[in-house]
């Protein structure tokens, strides 16, 4: 999901290749931007479920205004993963309520 | 208490022209913003923006950022990020959240320029993974350079919804349909025409009735709508989409004001509630003013200028700019905010459906404002879309948009706008074009062409701004399109510019049949998936 | 404090085939559950809120309000502006206690926090 080239952007801000967890299972991302964008290039679509209806949620503001993207990010829940940069080594667990899904749900 | 003589809440346009002007007249100014880079929606803003030359039209709002923060530099501006501004208390103490503590601080002027949210729409499956805000899409794409989706459903045709769908064809996305409930586009017309030459469909008189898929978007219904906007019974068509983008419209954030006190009223124009301003931006408190979004929903030009005037009139109020200076430069600054809010989509005649003919008293063109483009027989009546003869430049620009550019760059002489930003450009005709491009690489509706008719027997050269990857190589083979996106014609690219001076959109020139110049208006190559970038 | 008074609409509710859509996305209020609110005799955006927990959810209303308030202004028959705002509070988001508590009057400049 990546954009290796663009007519227009000649390159984005991107910080070094690092190495973080989603859900247990190592990935990769680069260092500084949002935990969700780097999702998003992974094709992760689903960041949490919901508390009452536990029905999934993903991406919707981007910019940190609806807290949909919230996820637990090293213990702590409902981190707004659109404005948190990502950190090598992070651990970024789809969320279940308020609390962190226990087993990876399989697509 | 540490105390600044300005606090400036919002690194966006309008927010770092204010601490600019300040800075620049001497005043301690610092700006907080909550996000981790400046420019506010400018870096996210990849298209040339419209205005006069003062506005920068022709520049690229990215660019445009870049140099703002340049002058906020030079000034001696401090910008601190990752900054939310939680509340305004009495005597303008600000709380200030950054470095994971809270932090006061006082200000003898304070501008609030936290700018917009965008609106939402309810319909059935509408918290579904998939579906996000246009301006989401934007972030995602032109920020962090991850694309959004694969195949996506543009719900409204404002500029927002026309721009962004724009932007994810630049990014290599597939745009399905743009749909809007009302019976007209409600964008510029220029913004899309560049998408149905493309072949992207407009549904106006459309809404979403359903994002279909289970865990996440696998489809959408649209349906036709009523004069109440409600989907009719019947008209349903299913979408293949993985994404929702919408984009119907945004309201102005004005709560940090109304959290200072300042008094705020309800405005529909404005797009919400909005703190009531004086001429120079203040609000019912003293020393507390407001630029940009805030003010009633407008675009990057006029938010850059108010803040400008708001911060002179801080300037002013403590000591810094004489009372002469003043007046001399909000002149300026007025004048200037006059000229990009005219025309028929500036504010006084937002929303308006009734105007049917231009300034100059031309018809508008009805295919443009249902369909996206113009159709062949309205085409004729424009005063730059004349034919026959030689090499020129054709300017399908039919409504009264406030841009003048193309007047500015031919090194000829030929295309004529005049004093009034907002008048249909013409060609002056006394002028001999030399073909150099510069007006189709400039114009920021990309709605000039150069057509050639003598390029040889039988077939004359179509010059078409092309900002898309992979650029197609001179002896490149495909088919034209016409302003519909439909396939008319073989075209064989014969040469492309792509100079410094066309600012990253390069013009293709395509060989067609002399009966096809009149129609033909974008390039598709032959093998597979050229068109798309990345 | 003055006392407000409602009455409950003497009409019964009339359930619609879309109450059950999610119109606070936070706190999982429906628009059925908006409606509701009204027919209990709850006139503005605050009365709602308070009643229903609509835009009191980790986004503090920013996604949903001008939803709400056009469903309240519909169900009343009255103009948008006619059921008022929630009223800009600090902190404008959720802020964690260990930086509340960390709150300081005594701030250095910015510049001494530079990284």
């Amino acid at each position: 999901m990546r954009i290796a080239s663009h007519p227009v952007i000649e390159d984005y801000v991107k910080g070094k290749p690092v190495r973080f967890f989603f859900d247990g299972e190592e990935a990769e991302g680069c260092e500084g931007e949002p935990v969700a964008a780097a999702l998003k290039a992974l094709g992760v679509k689903i960041h949490r479920y919901t508390v009452n209806r536990h029905e999934p949620r993903g991406v919707f503001c981007a910019i940190g205004r609806c807290t949909d993207c919230v996820m637990t990010v090293d213990g702590m829940p409902n981190v707004r993963t659109c404005v948190t940069p990502l950190a090598g080594g992070m651990r970024v667990e789809t969320q279940d309520g308020l609390a962190p899904l226990k087993a990876r749900r399989v697509e | 208490m540490k105390r600044y003589e300005m606090i400036v809440i919002g690194a966006g346009p309008a927010g770092l022209s204010a601490a600019c002007v300040a800075a620049e007249a001497g005043m301690d100014v610092v700006v907080f913003d909550e996000n981790q880079r400046p420019g506010g929606q400018l870096f996210k803003q990849i298209h040339k923006f419209f205005g006069s030359r003062e506005h920068q039209a022709g520049i690229r709002g990215v660019k445009i950022g870049e140099n703002l923060l340049e002058s906020a530099k030079n000034a001696g501006v401090k910008v601190v990020l990752g900054a939310t501004v939680l509340g305004i208390y009495k005597n303008k103490e600000l709380a200030v959240r950054f470095g994971g503590a809270v932090h006061n601080y006082k200000a003898d002027a304070v501008v609030i320029a936290a700018g917009a949210s965008e609106n939402m729409m309810t319909f059935d499956g509408w918290t579904k993974p998939g579906v996000m805000g246009a301006g989401a899409a934007q972030t995602l794409m032109n920020l962090h350079g991850v694309r959004p989706g694969k195949r996506v459903l543009t719900v409204g045709s404002g500029n927002v919804g026309l721009v962004v769908s724009f932007q994810l064809l630049q990014a290599g996305c597939d745009v399905v349909a743009i749909i809007d409930a009302a019976p007209r586009i409600g964008g510029y017309g220029v913004h899309a025409a560049k998408l149905a030459r493309m072949g992207i469909p407009f549904h106006t008189s459309h809404t979403i009735v359903k994002a279909l898929g289970g865990d996440f978007v696998d489809g959408a219904v649209i349906a036709e709508t009523d004069e109440a906007f409600a989907p009719k019974p019947g008209t349903e068509k299913n979408l293949d989409v993985d994404t929702i983008c919408i984009a119907v419209g945004l309201s102005p954030m004005s709560r940090l004001a109304d959290n200072a006190g300042c008094d705020i009223v309800y405005d529909g124009a404005k797009g919400g509630y909005v703190p009531l301003l004086s001429d120079e931006g203040e609000t019912s408190l003293s020393g507390i003013f407001c630029a940009g979004d805030v003010c009633g929903i407008e675009e990057a030009s006029s938010a850059m200028i108010q803040g400008k005037i708001a911060a002179a009139a801080a300037a002013r109020d403590l000591g810094y700019l004489s009372g002469e200076d003043f007046i001399q430069k909000t002149g300026e600054y007025k004048d200037s905010l006059k000229k990009i809010r005219s025309g028929m989509f500036g504010p006084e005649s937002k929303g308006r459906a009734d105007i049917a003919r231009t300034d100059e008293g031309y018809p508008l063109s009805r295919s443009l404002l249902q369909r996206g483009f113009i159709a062949d027989d309205e085409v004729t009546g424009f005063p730059s879309i004349a034919h026959g003869g030689g090499t020129r430049a054709v300017i399908e620009c039919t409504q009264n948009i406030p841009c003048d550019p193309c007047q500015d760059i031919c090194p000829q002489g030929c295309i004529e706008v005049g004093e009034n930003i907002t008048s249909l450009p013409a060609l002056t005709g006394n002028k001999e074009c030399i073909g150099c491009g510069l007006c189709v690489g400039v114009c920021s509706g990309q709605a000039i062409f150069l057509i050639n008719d003598d390029f040889e027997a039988g077939y004359g050269t179509v010059g078409l701004p092309y900002e898309f990857l992979p650029l197609p190589e001179k002896g490149a083979v495909g088919r034209a399109l016409d302003r519909s996106g439909k396939e008319i014609c073989d075209a064989v690219v014969v040469e492309t510019v792509n100079s410094k001076a066309m600012g990253k959109t390069p013009m293709l020139v395509m060989k067609v049949p002399t009966a096809s110049l009149a129609g033909a208006r974008f390039f598709r190559a032959d093998a597979d998936g050229a068109r798309k970038g990345g | 404090m003055p006392v407000i008074v409602r009455e409950k609409a003497e009409k019964p509710f009339v359930p619609k085939p879309d109450d059950d859509l999610l119109v606070c996305r936070c706190e999982e209020v429906t628009k059925g559950d908006i409606r509701e609110a009204v027919h209990a005799g709850l006139r503005t955006f605050g009365e709602v809120k308070r009643y229903s927990r609509v835009g009191m959810g980790l986004c503090q209303g920013q996604t949903c309000q001008r939803l709400v308030r056009h469903i309240i202004a519909s169900e009343l028959g009255i103009a948008i502006d006619g059921v008022g705002r929630v009223k800009g509070r600090a902190p404008m988001e959720p802020v964690i206690m260990k930086e509340l508590a960390l709150s300081r009057r005594d701030s250095k400049g910015v510049d001494d926090y530079a990284e």
